[in-house]
């Protein structure tokens, strides 16, 4: 008897939900497989991939990647570098300078950076916050407001701060609220239901399950995207239908394999080569379980990643 | 050393003296003042609050207590060093335990009629309500120089020939009085028996026309609350009926903290005093007094208590309960008599211990079962016994599944910033006007009665009903303003159930959103131990064909609220039953009747216990319930309509 592959594709799909505006616009989400299964049913939009940039410019960034944006003087030269890298479909900035608890820069000179950025370029943009939530919520709120009309994701509300943040993005300046949680299912629905009762319409809500870099401990990320997409699309819940975004970066470059400099650690070889192992590694793995949108750090591994990911779909 | 005075609202002062830099609670605890510390003195839960009178206290600063309190004198015992002469107001709502509890025993007629109800349903059942403990007169020859039989055999030959039996033991306690009771009564005496087959052990010897009076106690040890029953022995009649806080609760509010004390130095002595000296002896002493029953005419005593209450009544190391593997000293014992632990009853009654059946499900589970009488249906049902640890059983007449859940004293209005147990002055019901936001309460007491805190069920009412008129999130977050509705400068939200003008006590009384929280976790640890418990079988809940619930929550419980805050399984509320404090009745049904006893131990050799911290999926199924009224909202269809 021969075989016949049953297709695996879902009733249920994941929201398509748009990020930017204009030509550059892009929209993730929108399957109803399983991550790269091709095979059942096309993809209509495969997974995006992210630079990030900081608020603390060129120096704030590892030595492998400060070379990469040689001669810029300023974040905004370094976003407007940053997104003719090969692979990049959309730009982050990260307020991290707004941290209290570190440069404690206001939330005046971060928004006007947000703005200058925002001129700057004319692809998607993501707006990261300094994971202080009291802060967050505050420059969460008035990025939302100077980026109105930009169609932009802002990572991200958690429960402590999702009612101003969510109100903010999602209902006063119509952007796309990024929900985060931290590595559980419940969780990461729990947010959603309290973001929709809010008033957040589900296709103006991306989910950041949270993530770690690869290596121990992120099997747990892993099955929780897993988890995550099956309910979504074997379930067809709603409340987790919501496109994955998955910051990989900002947790790649602070773990050791990829900080720790080759005098420190000789027999450990380059640290360019480990720092992008470990950021294509993450990626590919995050992607893998379901992320639809990656956001990284060194060109090479965009490169890498987006090269991947146009042989895959 | 400094003199340090302890004052009540209503009762005489104490003094004790303390080395300076002593910690207060502990000179409160030395002295046997009670100040209830269910946090066992971590200034975690800001109960142990007293009023400085006089003096002065080293006394931290903590969240528990306003700046304006402070102001006024009011200090957390726990955080507070003697360091001068110091005078304490010890304010009622902390002595409140000791004397007023209103409880699941049998205070109201509608409790009476609960317990009547499970008696019926027991003697349903089969169960037979005798008990082997009989009264018999016996006429002995008198001795003299012809007739020298020694008193002891001449006694064993009368009751072998009144008994029909073949063997008669004499314990010393007999043997001490007999001479003496023989001829003063010209050898006509009334016996105490106890039969066993072929054998009759006399338990006490009477002159003739002393009353004779064959009595016996129930007693449901809790970790909070302590309820006993006087009955007599031979027609099941309750003579007296009492309850009081557990005296070990100075000592911690919970299980663990108490098998910690009891590790110290000295500790378990400290801990079975607290229980028998302080609260037991109390407690017989208070009914026998009431009902006119001699405590030397008790001759049967049965204990329901949790696994580790019945080891620190025992005076038995309680530590390896709390410790892996979890393996305590004992699950049956029929070693213990009264004289044994100092009880103030007849000393040779033999104490009768529910079986215990894992180190979180004990007498009080398997007592309670068998006033369930789930045993005797083949009805699906499921009985929750909401204590400071929340038990299950499952079952039917065919297999019973049991486990146990850390619900925390949630329920008994521990670990809420207002929460009180079910005495005077709680709250114990509440709805609320969804457009003003404005509470209707009622109140434990007489007419007229000012609130004082929240007890359980009030909780559930409160939070049930700030969730459906959209007060808070379903995280039990305030998400509407209004004059009720409080933010600290935390940013802490709270909702006033009653301003300190309307209330009897010193402030406000409040639920906050760490209130919510906690109650949101003692919900939802009930809530998933039922859907793993039944995921282990294989069920859903849509097979429960009833549900007991039982403890000392109260009978004011309301079950619409409980399923709506996603506490109990969404299925027809006619399925619901509230069968009081089973863990009593149980006791009752052993003590009265032979055949109860042992199909107690029946039941509990026939439970599988189900360790929920080995099943993968609790943590999982925990976050989930950790929601109003639960994270996969399918779960509760019927709320979903609305």
């Amino acid at each position: 008897m021969p075989f016949t592959a049953k297709s695996g594709k879902f009733n249920a799909k994941i929201n398509a939900v748009s990020i930017g505006t204009g030509d550059k616009a892009i929209t993730i989400g929108g399957e109803n497989v399983l991550p790269f299964y091709t095979f059942d049913d096309a993809i209509e939009n495969p997974p995006k991939v992210g630079i990030e940039i900081t608020d603390g410019g060129v120096e704030n960034e590892p030595e492998c990647i400060q070379k990469c944006y040689e001669g810029c003087a300023s974040v905004v030269d370094m976003a407007k570098k940053a997104v003719t890298f090969e692979g990049v479909d959309f730009l982050s900035i990260r307020l991290e300078g707004g941290d209290p608890n570190g440069k404690n820069k206001s939330t005046e000179e971060l928004i006007q950076l947000v703005k200058d950025v925002a001129a700057a370029v004319d692809v998607p943009l993501v707006v990261c916050g300094c994971k202080n939530v009291e802060k967050d919520a505050e420059l969460l709120d008035k990025a939302s407001s100077a980026l109105e009309g930009k169609n932009a994701v802002v990572l991200a509300a958690k429960e402590e701060n999702y009612k101003t943040i969510g109100a903010s993005a999602g209902l006063a300046y119509k952007q796309v609220v990024g929900a985060e949680s931290a590595v559980d299912i419940n969780l990461a629905k729990q947010l959603n239901v309290l973001l929709t009762q809010l008033g957040v319409k589900g296709q103006s809500i991306v989910m950041n399950v949270g993530t770690a870099s690869a290596g121990y401990g992120f099997e747990y990320v892993v099955s929780t995207m897993d988890r995550v997409k099956a309910a979504a699309l074997s379930q067809s819940d709603a409340t987790l239908q919501m496109p994955i975004i998955t910051p990989v970066a900002s947790e790649v470059w602070n773990v050791k394999e990829a900080a720790a400099s080759e005098a420190d650690m000789p027999e450990w070889g380059n640290q360019e080569e480990r720092g992008i192992d470990m950021e294509i590694e993450t990626a590919a793995a995050v992607l893998a379980a379901g992320s639809n949108a990656v956001i990284l750090r060194h060109p090479e591994s965009i490169k890498t990643i987006s090269t991947m990911i146009k042989a895959l779909v | 050393m400094y003199k340090v005075t302890f004052q009540f609202e209503n009762g005489d002062d104490v003094t004790a003296f303390a080395a300076p830099g002593e910690n207060l609670l502990e000179v409160a605890r030395k002295t046997n003042v009670a100040i209830d510390a269910p946090c066992s003195g971590n200034a975690a839960c800001g109960k142990c609050r007293v009023k400085l009178a006089g003096g002065e206290l080293d006394s931290a600063k903590t969240r528990h207590i306003t700046e304006e309190e402070y102001a006024q004198g009011w200090r957390l015992s726990c955080v507070s060093k003697v360091v001068a002469d110091v005078e304490i107001l010890v304010p009622d709502i902390a002595s409140a335990y000791r004397s007023r509890m209103k409880v699941a025993d049998l205070g109201s007629a509608e409790e009476l009629q609960i317990f009547e109800k499970t008696k019926a349903d027991i003697a349903d059942a089969g169960i037979a309500f005798k008990n082997d403990l009989e009264v018999v007169s016996v006429v002995m020859e008198e001795p003299s120089l012809d007739n020298t039989m020694p008193d002891n055999e001449r006694l064993v030959w009368a009751v072998e020939d009144a008994c029909g039996v073949s063997s008669v033991k004499l314990p010393f306690a007999v043997l001490q009085k007999l001479a003496e009771v023989l001829r003063k009564s010209a050898f006509r005496v009334q016996l105490v028996i106890r039969r066993a087959d072929d054998l009759a052990e006399v338990l006490d010897i009477l002159s003739a026309d002393e009353k004779a009076q064959v009595c016996g106690l129930a007693v449901d040890i809790g970790t909070t609350t302590v309820s006993a029953l006087i009955i007599d022995m031979t027609d099941g009649a309750i003579l007296a009926k009492a309850s009081a806080g557990n005296g070990q609760i100075r000592y911690g509010a919970d299980v663990i903290n108490r098998i910690i004390e009891q590790q110290k130095d000295g500790g378990r002595k400290k801990l079975q005093d607290a229980i028998i000296s302080e609260t037991l002896n109390p407690l017989i002493d208070a009914m026998c007094g009431a009902s006119g029953v001699s405590p030397q005419h008790i001759y049967r005593m049965c204990v329901a208590g949790n696994t580790t209450m019945n080891h620190l009544f025992a005076g038995v190391d309680a530590d390896p309960v709390r410790m892996e593997p979890f393996i305590p000293t004992f699950f049956e014992t029929d070693s213990l008599y009264a004289q044994d632990l100092g009880l103030h009853i007849y000393p040779h009654a033999r104490i009768i211990m529910a079986p215990n059946i894992g180190s979180y499900v004990g007498g009080d589970i398997t007592a309670g079962t068998l006033a369930s009488t789930i045993w005797n249906s083949e009805e699906m049902s499921l009985f929750i016994d909401l204590g400071t640890n929340g038990e299950l059983v499952f079952g039917n007449s065919e297999f019973m599944m049991s486990c146990a859940c850390s619900a925390g004293p949630a329920f008994e209005g521990g670990d809420i910033s207002c929460g009180m147990r079910a005495t005077d002055g709680a709250i114990e019901a509440c709805t609320i006007d969804k457009e003003t936001m404005e509470p209707t309460l009622t109140i434990v007491g007489d007419e007229g009665q000012k609130p004082i805190g929240i007890c359980g069920s009030g909780i559930i009412d409160i939070i049930s009903e700030l969730f459906r008129c959209g007060i808070i999130s379903p995280k039990g977050k305030f998400i509407r303003e209004g004059e009720r509705i409080r933010h600290d400068k935390y940013g802490m939200g709270s909702y006033v159930i009653a301003f300190k003008k309307d209330a009897a006590s010193v402030k406000d009384i409040e639920l906050t959103e760490v209130d919510i929280d906690n109650f949101i976790r003692a919900k939802g640890a009930i809530f998933s131990a039922i859907r793993v418990m039944l995921g282990s079988l294989d069920f859903d809940v849509s097979m429960i064909e009833r549900v007991l619930v039982a403890g000392g929550i109260g009978s004011g419980i309301n079950m619409k609220n409980a399923v709506s805050i996603g506490m109990f399984p969404d299925i027809e509320l006619e399925k619901f039953t509230y069968i009081g404090n089973s863990s009593l009745s149980g006791a009752y049904a052993m003590l009265y009747s032979s055949e109860a006893e042992a199909k107690v131990a029946d039941v509990a050799h026939n439970m599988t216990y189900l360790e929920l911290s080995n099943e993968p999926s609790y943590m999982d199924e925990f976050v989930a319930s950790c929601f109003l009224p639960h994270t996969d909202a399918t779960l509760f269809p019927s709320l979903e309509m609305k």
